[in-house]
């Protein structure tokens, strides 16, 4: 685009004022300072972008004095845009407008258009773009060291996409973004502190995991003082065990000192254990002997203690049993006979009625009767029976009985025996005796029968019956009869009489000899004799036991005696007196054995002890000394080992703390967690630098490559702009420019005019890298002040060539480049001035 | 004979991106790794194996904490008090001596090959079946040599190798982690190859079996599925193993993929995101929204937020959580033709590895971390990811306004 008109109303200083500008190509402006270069430099450009009315502050060169006074302020700019088409820019701003900015109006070939049309031909820049890379001034030199690639790139990227300066605004705040997420240098963005927390949580983690090296130290620490513990513990054990030997020498010391005691008391004993046994069973036997004695003299005692009775009557009375027995029958035959008498003389009674007349005669007359009868013959009874015959006989065959049983007894028991045949002989005596009685008694009765027969006839006169009739015989016969049943009956009676008799004296023999009253009848002395018999019979079984007794009594005296010879010959043997002395000896030798028992425990128990006790016991102070040291070690031993086992404890208690402590894990989980943070972090923080550098790279690529071609373009002006002092740029973040013997040189260091060169190099190289997208005048503005004519013809020789591809205007009061460049100026004039 | 091989327990390891869980939820994966190992012990003892193989990174560090310490010699005395055969050695993370394992000593248990020398051991089992396990454990960090060489000829016994390494690469850098050939491996034709270090379970050959058991629990979204050990059962006679994958990783990350076709309300993509988060086990869930063109910039930035994550997350069964949100747009930038190729190419040019290594050069040098992110193409896929979509988003800006 060319600029072909610049028509200015009122801005600055200056109004009315208008120039059409020769040539396409390079255009001189001259004018003396303060002229109104800067301003029409100023003009030009806002007029495109819009007034700067100093509502901010305003750099460089758009500083000058307000227009507040003068309105409307303003003017055009007319454009060839392309052969044959034209536009026309008016700006004007008048007082009231509500925009400082001014109205701008655009009009291509005389139409009025949208001012996009306008601005779309030059890729929508904005004035700072304009103001940056077409315009050359002091001020803009001035930032030359501050020019960096990052602003020769934005221009340059303005020309690539489209929305460029959407995209860059995004790419900005990509930046922006990953600048307040790491820096290389600093402490606040997030990555940079997250790294810092890292390196401290790995510091804090190398201190947590010593937990490890802790935990190892510890067990060592442990396992040596357990060791040290377990010495210790063995240590007051064996002095433990001394102690207690010690103690236990202190308590056997007693055991000791009764065992010297009991040794005291030991002496020899000449005690003979056979001898004494023999002797306390002779002793025994000779006990049991007296004892026995005793008792065999007892029950002999008893024996004739026993019953106060006169054997020998006794004996009679026994042996007279037969006798009462006899007694006793002839009583009752006696009972019988007076009952049939009585019966028989009734019944003669009855018969012979004559016979009571007789029956009452005395004897005399019974005699005279019989006398008289016994003028009649008479028959005389032969046949009288001696009642006692019999009993004769008894007391005969008894004799001969007892002395047969005498002879036999006599065997056997000499007294009894002899006694019975005694008895036995008496008895034969007595009933010899009796038969000579019988016999004489019978004769005399024969007698009588004859006289009462003769006798018997007289009684029937005499008598007043009839002897005719009655026959005096049979009566008298009968009264015989009657008289003699009376008479047997008076016989009768007075055998009972005698047998009472008999049994009263002989009931008041045996009432004697049983010492008590016995009624006197034949059963109750029967029974007494029984008694009696009993009684001599166990008298007699007595007497013989008692003679066993006797015999044994005197043996056992006899062995007794023999006994005690033994005893005093096993006494005299042993030297002893008696056997209280024997039983003393036995009590002597039990204590000395029980001595020697209880020694020998002692010594058993004492055993390995008894030769330390010796020495204890007679050293027993020395002893207590050692005891008490003995004590005192063990207690401060113990003291020791109870600061071990506490150190030991406190150990154990770190140990299990740190096997219970998550800390590690909590240390690790931490950095991870910090980790995770910095990984989320730094990829937010490179998806925002690679998103802006995507973005960079983009237009880089949409913008045709032209940064390099820049760079290159720009090597080559500095170079020719330094004479070849300088073959090479370097730009990064900053620049640097490398001399022609290849050392770099930073911006700052380079000379002022040097600095100018590149400013120039660089810009110019730019401009001319976008000619094709924004082709707009480049206007210099008094830049060559620090240009010597060296390098003014360096620069002219560039700016020619720039020229060809756009428009050029040099507003310059150094009238040696007017020369320089051969060129017509155009000057300001008030009103109007054509050139 | 019944075995079990697993590896990389990296006991005490923190757990990445989750320092925004409520302490609860944090305690819960941060105990997941113990239970993991439990629970391997607990099926050891459950199926009476006679072996354990561990094939290196136990604990993260070299450094690991007594807790670890005292919590392995724990789990590893219930085996040997079952006379469970442990069979350990040392990756590249626990590279420590043996006097600093606090394991008890005990005849069933055994550390093969310290300082570096492989080694050969050999047992029997209860029923008299005979095995060898040979192998090594680091002492540094890094082995560059090729061990495999070291490895004996295999005996007449099952033989088992094991080794903490990672195979060959093309940059020799990388191959510090004791490298192998595959080929190597197969040559020796041992029964079976225990390998640890790579947390991808993987069978690197099936014939003989060369197996990676994967680590125990996923610690972040690039440590997905599910995670535990492999239970080996041999067939004496044939000396063929039988491989059955345990799970024992209480917790399963999971990468979920949303994708957006038109524009939507804020309430509709919440509920979108829970429709396609759904969890039958305990699981961590890693979104990827393709289509985050179509997001407006309020919901970009709801996304992104992770009291969202929350909100989401207590919506989830089985205590599962949405932990992490990537976002990517799928369609290409909308610029005018030219602009466009500009800006691919500049994508290109920029994205490059040299010009990315230029830009981010400060940012790199600050610290080993950067390096090591600089150098994880993962990393500069997600920062183009996320250049791509701030870029999306401000370039609608430019064309909504035009």
């Amino acid at each position: 685009m060319r600029l072909k008109k610049i028509k200015i109303i009122n801005f600055g200083q200056l109004s009315n004022l208008e120039f059409d500008l020769p040539s396409d190509n390079l255009n001189l402006f001259f004018g003396k300072n303060e002229a109104g270069k800067s301003t029409t430099v100023a003009f030009i450009k806002q007029v495109m972008f819009g007034f700067y009315l100093r509502s901010s502050s305003s750099p460089f060169f758009e500083d000058y004095t307000p227009l507040a006074h003068v309105s409307p302020m303003g003017g055009s700019l007319f454009f060839e845009y392309k052969e044959g088409s034209t536009f026309e820019l008016e700006r004007l701003w008048a007082k009231g407008d509500k925009t400082k900015r001014g109205i701008l109006t655009v009009k291509k070939d005389g139409q009025l258009v949208p001012e996009s049309l306008f601005f779309d031909q030059i890729q929508n820049i904005n004035g700072e773009f304009y103001a940056d890379s077409f315009i050359f001034n002091q001020d803009m030199l001035g930032q030359v060291s501050s020019l960096s690639q990052t602003d020769l790139l934005e221009r340059i990227y303005y020309l690539g996409a489209a929305d460029s300066s959407k995209l860059l605004e995004i790419r900005d705040s990509f930046e922006k973004n990953a600048s307040t997420l790491f820096k290389k240098t600093g402490k606040k963005p997030e990555v940079n502190r997250l790294l810092k927390e890292i390196l401290d949580q790995r510091e804090n983690l190398i201190q947590v995991e010593n937990q490890y090296q802790d935990y190892e130290e510890l067990e060592q620490e442990y396992k040596s003082y357990k060791k040290e513990l377990d010495e210790n513990d063995s240590k007051l054990k064996k002095l433990n065990d001394k102690l207690h030997e010690y103690q236990d020498l202190q308590k056997q010391l007693e055991n000791y000192q009764t065992l010297k005691k009991l040794e005291a008391q030991q002496k020899e004993v000449n005690f003979d254990k056979e001898d004494y046994q023999n002797a306390q069973s002779l002793l025994a036997q000779i006990k049991n002997l007296a004892e026995s004695i005793d008792s065999l003299q007892n029950q002999l005692e008893q024996l004739n203690a026993s019953v106060d009775m006169d054997f020998t009557v006794a004996r009679e009375l026994v042996q007279k049993r037969a006798n009462v027995l006899q007694w006793q029958s002839e009583y009752q035959a006696c009972l019988q006979k007076a009952q049939q008498f009585e019966s028989e003389k009734q019944q003669i009674l009855a018969l012979n009625p004559e016979l009571s007349k007789l029956i009452d005669l005395n004897s005399e007359q019974i005699k005279q009767l019989q006398n008289d009868y016994d003028n009649l013959p008479q028959e005389v009874s032969s046949e009288f029976i001696e009642p006692a015959e019999n009993t004769t006989k008894i007391w005969t065959i008894s004799g001969i009985i007892a002395l047969v049983i005498g002879f036999v007894w006599a065997f056997s028991s000499i007294v009894p025996g002899v006694a019975v045949i005694v008895g036995g002989i008496a008895l034969l005596i007595y009933g010899l005796t009796q038969k000579s009685k019988s016999d004489q008694a019978r004769n005399e009765l024969a007698i009588q029968n004859k006289k009462r027969a003769e006798k018997y006839q007289l009684f029937i006169q005499k008598y007043g019956f009839d002897p005719q009739k009655v026959n005096l015989k049979d009566l008298l016969i009968q009264l015989s009869q009657y008289q003699l049943k009376e008479s047997a009956i008076k016989t009768n009676n007075d055998q009972i009489a005698d047998l009472n008799l008999n049994l009263q004296g002989f009931t008041t023999k045996v009432e004697n000899t049983l010492k008590k009253q016995i009624s006197s009848d034949f059963d109750s002395v029967l029974n007494a004799i029984n008694v009696i018999d009993n009684i001599v019979d166990k008298q007699r079984h007595l007497n013989d036991r008692k003679q066993t007794l006797q015999a044994d009594l005197s043996s056992q005296k006899q062995k007794q005696k023999e006994l005690n010879l033994e005893l005093k010959a096993i006494f005299a043997k042993d030297n002893l007196k008696d056997m209280s002395d024997f039983d003393q000896q036995y009590q002597e030798s039990l204590k000395q054995a029980d001595l020697k028992t209880r020694i020998d425990a002692l010594k058993a128990s004492l055993k390995d002890q008894l030769t330390e006790l010796e020495k204890f016991n007679s050293n027993s102070d020395n002893k207590k000394l050692a005891k008490m040291k003995l004590e005192g070690e063990i207690s401060d031993l113990q003291k020791i080992i109870s600061d071990e086992q506490a150190q030991l404890a406190e150990i154990q208690v770190k140990m299990n703390n740190l096997s219970d402590s998550t800390a590690v894990f909590k240390a690790r989980q931490e950095l991870a967690n910090l980790e995770t943070k910095f990984e989320n972090a730094s990829k937010e923080y490179l998806a925002n630098l690679l998103a802006s550098k995507w973005i960079n790279r983009a237009l880089d690529i949409a913008s045709n490559e032209r940064f390099p071609k820049m760079l290159a373009a720009a090597k080559e002006y500095f170079k020719l702009l330094t004479g070849g002092r300088y073959t090479d740029l370097a730009l990064d973040k900053k620049i640097t420019v490398i001399r022609a013997d290849g050392k770099k040189r930073d911006v700052k260091y380079l000379s002022r005019g040097t600095a100018e060169q590149l400013y120039f190099a660089l810009k110019l190289a730019f401009v001319e890298q976008i000619k094709d997208k924004i082709n707009l005048p480049i206007l210099i503005d008094d830049s060559f002040v620090n240009f010597d004519d060296q390098r003014v013809e360096y620069i002219e020789e560039l700016l020619r060539k720039i020229s060809e591809n756009n428009q050029v205007l040099i507003f310059t009061a150094q009238n040696s480049l007017i020369k320089q460049m051969d060129i017509l100026p155009l000057t300001f004039t008030k009103g109007n001035l054509d050139a | 004979m019944k075995f079990i091989h697993f590896a990389d327990a990296h006991l005490d390891s923190p757990f990445r991106g989750l320092s925004f869980l409520p302490s609860n939820a944090f305690n819960q994966i941060a105990s997941s790794t113990d239970q993991s190992l439990s629970k391997i012990v607990d099926i050891a003892l459950n199926e009476q194996v006679d072996l354990v193989l561990i094939a290196g990174d136990t604990f993260d560090s070299n450094h690991p904490s007594p807790r670890s310490q005292l919590f392995f010699a724990k789990e590893i005395k219930r085996l040997t008090d079952a006379e469970i055969q442990v069979v350990m050695i040392f990756g590249n993370h626990d590279h420590m001596s043996e006097k600093d394992l606090l394991v008890n000593q005990s005849p069933y248990f055994k550390l093969l090959g310290p300082n570096e020398k492989v080694e050969s051991a050999s047992f029997t089992t209860k029923s008299g079946f005979k095995y060898d396990v040979i192998g090594f454990s680091y002492l540094n960090n890094h082995i560059l040599t090729d061990k495999i060489a070291e490895f004996p000829q295999k005996s007449s016994n099952f033989t088992i190798g094991i080794m903490h390494a990672q195979e060959k690469t093309d940059q020799a850098a990388h191959d510090v982690y004791a490298p192998f050939e595959v080929k190597d491996i197969k040559e020796l034709n041992y029964n079976y190859f225990a390998l640890g270090h790579i947390h991808l379970r993987q069978n690197v050959s099936e014939n003989p079996w060369i197996v990676y058991p994967g680590n125990i629990q996923g610690r972040h979204i690039n440590e997905l599925g599910e995670k535990g050990c492999y239970l080996g059962i041999i067939d004496e006679n044939s000396n063929q193993v039988k491989l059955e994958f345990k799970k024992t990783g209480p917790i399963v990350w999971k990468s979920q993929e949303l994708i957006l076709n038109h524009e939507l309300s804020k309430s509709d993509l919440s509920d979108l995101i829970l429709q396609n988060l759904k969890a039958t086990q305990t699981t961590y869930f890693s979104l990827q929204i393709n289509g985050a063109q179509l997001l407006t910039e309020e919901e970009l930035e709801l996304v992104q937020d992770t009291d969202f994550w929350q909100n989401i997350s207590m919506q989830l069964e089985n205590n599962s959580q949405l932990v992490n949100v990537r976002l990517k747009i799928s369609s290409k930038l909308s610029l005018n033709s030219s602009d466009q190729a500009a800006f691919d190419q500049a994508f290109n040019e920029v994205f490059s590895v040299n010009e990315f290594g230029k830009f981010s050069k400060d940012w790199q040098k600050k610290d080993r971390l950067a390096e090591k992110f600089a150098n994880d193409s993962d990393f500069l896929k997600e920062v183009e990811n996320l250049a791509k979509v701030k870029m999306g988003n401000e370039l609608k800006g430019i064309i909504d306004e035009t």
